[in-house]
């Protein structure tokens, strides 16, 4: 989903796949958000990104980061309620439906 | 491939405990290998797909197979009910993408 910055930008980073997957899983489940990229950035480590209005993508990744550190090891969480346009350009090279 | 049926995932050290887990959880319950990621520096997963029950059980056998092996498995997962764009993240690593 190409994502241009307009709307908050929520990311979850974890240690190998399967917490990653379950973020996923618990912050689409809990709020109005999307996914927008997903990540295997190297070094066992894989992120997750969301958008969304603020206040759903903070419920989202407090949902996503307790799910995440529950069966594994989370490394960094994240929101960012008004990225700059070019931020949206970085987190576009992951989009999630460009492969 | 129906959205509707549970996930299954167990993530361990290396390709020899991977390819054991996998072999065990397609024995043990009713359920399909869907997919695997070589996530980095020796961090293998699996992913199968079935029902709840199953998905439950054929982790739990995963699991026992790697444990016996002498390994260790670093995290495991059941999601009885996916949400639909999980199915984003599952495609990416299903055998017919890896193995066209």
């Amino acid at each position: 989903m190409r994502y241009h910055g307009e709307e908050a930008l929520g990311l979850i980073e974890t240690i190998g796949m399967v917490p990653a997957v379950e973020a996923a899983d618990k912050m689409l489940k809990a709020s109005n958000v999307e996914i927008v990229a997903y990540e295997n950035i190297g070094s066992t480590l894989v992120t997750v990104m969301i958008k969304g209005d603020v206040a759903a993508v903070k419920a989202a990744v407090e949902a996503g980061a307790t799910a995440a550190s529950t069966i594994g090891k989370l490394t960094a969480q994240h929101v960012m309620p008004r990225p700059i346009e070019n931020i949206g350009h970085i987190v576009s090279i992951y989009d999630i439906d460009n492969k | 491939m129906n959205n509707y049926k549970a996930l299954g995932l167990i993530e361990t050290f290396g390709i020899v405990f991977v390819l054991e887990a996998a072999d065990a959880m397609c024995k043990a319950a009713d359920v399909d290998l869907i997919g695997f990621e070589n996530v980095a520096s020796g961090y293998i997963s699996v992913l199968v797909r079935g029902d709840v029950g199953a998905c439950k059980a054929a982790v739990e056998s995963g699991i026992r197979a790697v444990k016996e092996m002498g390994s260790e498995v670093y995290s495991s997962l059941v999601i009885p009910s996916p949400h639909h764009d999980i199915e984003k993240i599952i495609s990416r690593y299903s055998l017919e993408t890896l193995n066209p």
